[in-house]
């Protein structure tokens, strides 16, 4: 990757989001806390409105045509998702609000028919709490045993101590794709196929790869893989379930309600097909819709293109945070080339609270997270109470990681002083 | 950057009751017991509180716990300026705490430290950090007999 190429990239889609174009507190703008969600480029604001000016009547109802042209770009969006992710039929797409209602969803539909006392759940400690506590909570429930992959000292995916926590109690594995902490890309293909070998599922949470890098399910070989959309440039309020067919079609329902039923009866009903079994009540139409749009837009740009660039801004910001000696980083460190781990990077510095580090930059204009990132049991494992974030997206550029670690160090000698 | 901004929010006072805080540990007896938590970020303060023998009137505070420089200078400045008061004057306080916090009062010359948090009004987001000490006192204060042992009081409602 070129700087060359970088600036096409970036010079070409920053028109596209008009939120980065303004001042906070007096400095341009740098959102850097694109992990946390995205923001939404013209053609998805606009794909929203046009919806609700247009074409807005409820879905899969009436025979008139606004609800024709409804159910069509519902059902439409539901197709550029497939296509997507590679799913190998539309009907494995199920919408959701997001990514926590998807885990949810499989938690309690297949969980609940599924696991019995002592049955192995394994997840690993870095999950984000939408991945963990529905499985504690489906373990209350059930007398299943969750067990948990701990980190290398690369602070990745234990692979081998996963290989050991296996056995044939085990029924799923249920794990993160990129940690939106440690920023560690886990080899889901591999945990896959090993859970497969013991006969269990395995769900992947893609919350942080989809919306970076071109992701397969039928390469991923995942049982389910769930993302949420306003971290792909749509907005909130829509997400997906993705599923194997047969998988969801062992799956009893989730909810209740209009749009997932056959033949309705007053003691008993019959269900909907895939997908709609899962989608009980009117759904977030526009929102699905502005989905299609994101995935549009990424599409356009190429899913090989955003991870490209994001890998030379990985590499940019390492070197640049390399040169700072009070900020610990954690997670794998970057190859030379900015590859082998996501765009972000959680930190602490010397004794600096992240909260107060984080106001510092907002006096300079720059947004990154400050606080545990709803991965609590991650940073007790580490020994860190809170860390800050700084998390890019193909918009990013260089020059605002610039400002970025500017800001930064005047904080560092801002607090130096009373702690040197 | 804006420095003068940061100076009003991160006074001497504060900076320095961050690195060395006075007033950290737990009392002896402990006559109320509180732990108050801010789960969006993580910050914990442990209040123990030393009452006299008529249980009115607060003779010490100490605070254990992990936060920013804005919830420990709080917790630690909080502590002193309640050594002696009467509980209803200790509660009086958080109110007039919490009224500082939207910019709508400040405290009497004879507890002027306490003003030093007030440059925390114009940084809405901090304020919870600010008040995660006050709301844990609150707490603490309102148990009406004992030890309240697995006292817990969550920032979050505020």
């Amino acid at each position: 990757m070129t700087l060359t190429q970088e600036k096409t990239i970036a010079s070409r889609v920053r028109a596209d989001f008009p939120i980065l174009h303004q001042e906070i507190n007096g400095k341009p703008l740098v959102y850097l806390d694109n992990a946390a969600t995205s923001q939404k480029p013209l053609a998805v604001l606009n794909a929203l409105q046009d919806y609700y000016q247009q074409d807005n009547a409820n879905v899969h109802r009436g025979v008139h045509t606004l609800s024709s042209r409804a159910t069509d770009g519902y059902e439409g969006a539901r197709d550029k998702v497939a296509h997507f992710i590679n799913a190998a039929s539309r009907q494995e797409i199920v919408y959701t609000r997001n990514a926590s209602e998807a885990i949810n969803l499989v938690a309690y539909a297949w969980g609940n028919a599924n696991l019995h006392p002592g049955d192995e759940i394994i997840l690993s400690v870095m999950e984000h709490h939408s991945n963990l506590i529905p499985w504690q909570l489906l373990a209350q429930r059930t007398g299943a045993v969750l067990k948990f992959v701990e980190l290398t000292e690369t602070e990745e995916f234990n692979l081998e101590q996963f290989r050991g926590l296996m056995s044939n109690q085990t029924k799923l594995v249920s794990v993160v794709h990129v940690s939106n902490t440690l920023g560690c890309i886990n080899p889901v293909r591999e945990i896959g196929a090993i859970a497969h070998h013991y006969g269990a599922k395995i769900l992947v949470d893609a919350c942080q790869s989809v919306p970076h890098m071109a992701v397969d399910v039928q390469a991923l070989d995942c049982d389910w893989l769930v993302a949420s959309g306003h971290k792909m440039c749509a907005p909130t309020g829509i997400g997906f379930l993705y599923g194997k067919l047969d998988v969801l079609r062992s799956m009893p329902p989730f909810l209740g309600g209009g749009e997932m039923i056959a033949d309705v009866f007053l003691d008993h009903a019959t269900y909907a097909d895939l997908p709609h079994k899962f989608e009980a009540g009117t759904p977030a139409i526009g929102e699905a819709v502005a989905l299609g749009a994101a995935v549009d837009y990424l599409s356009a740009l190429g899913m090989d293109n955003i991870h490209a660039q994001e890998a030379d801004l990985t590499a940019y910001l390492f070197q640049q945070l390399a040169k700072l000696p009070e900020i610990r980083i954690y997670g794998p460190k970057p190859t030379p080339t900015g590859d082998g781990r996501a765009a972000l990077a959680a930190f602490t510095a010397g004794s600096i609270h992240p909260h107060d580090l984080s106001t510092i930059l907002d006096q300079a204009g720059v947004a990154i997270r400050a606080g545990h990132h709803c991965t609590q049991p991650l940073h007790r494992y580490l020994g860190a109470q809170s860390t800050a974030r700084a998390s890019l997206y193909f918009y990013n550029t260089r020059e605002e990681i610039d400002v970025f670690i500017t800001a930064l160090q005047e904080a560092v000698e801002f607090f130096g002083g009373i702690f040197g | 950057m804006t420095l003068g901004n940061l100076r009003d929010l991160y006074q001497q006072v504060i900076l320095e009751r961050y690195k060395k805080p006075r007033n950290k540990g737990k009392t002896d007896p402990v006559h109320r017991f509180q732990r108050g938590h801010n789960p969006s970020c993580g910050d914990t303060i442990e209040l123990t509180v030393q009452l006299n023998e008529a249980r009115d009137q607060i003779q010490d505070v100490k605070f254990e716990g992990e936060g920013c420089a804005i919830a420990i200078a709080s917790a630690d400045l909080m502590a002193e300026a309640l050594r002696g008061k009467r509980i209803d004057e200790a509660l009086e306080m958080v109110q007039r705490f919490q009224t500082m916090m939207k910019g709508e009062a400040e405290f009497p010359p004879e507890l002027r430290k306490l003003n030093a948090l007030g440059g925390v009004a114009q940084f809405p987001v901090r304020i919870k950090c600010a008040n995660l000490t006050w709301h844990t006192l609150k707490a603490a204060l309102e148990v009406t007999d004992g030890v309240a042992a697995n006292g817990f009081i969550s920032n979050e409602t505020e």
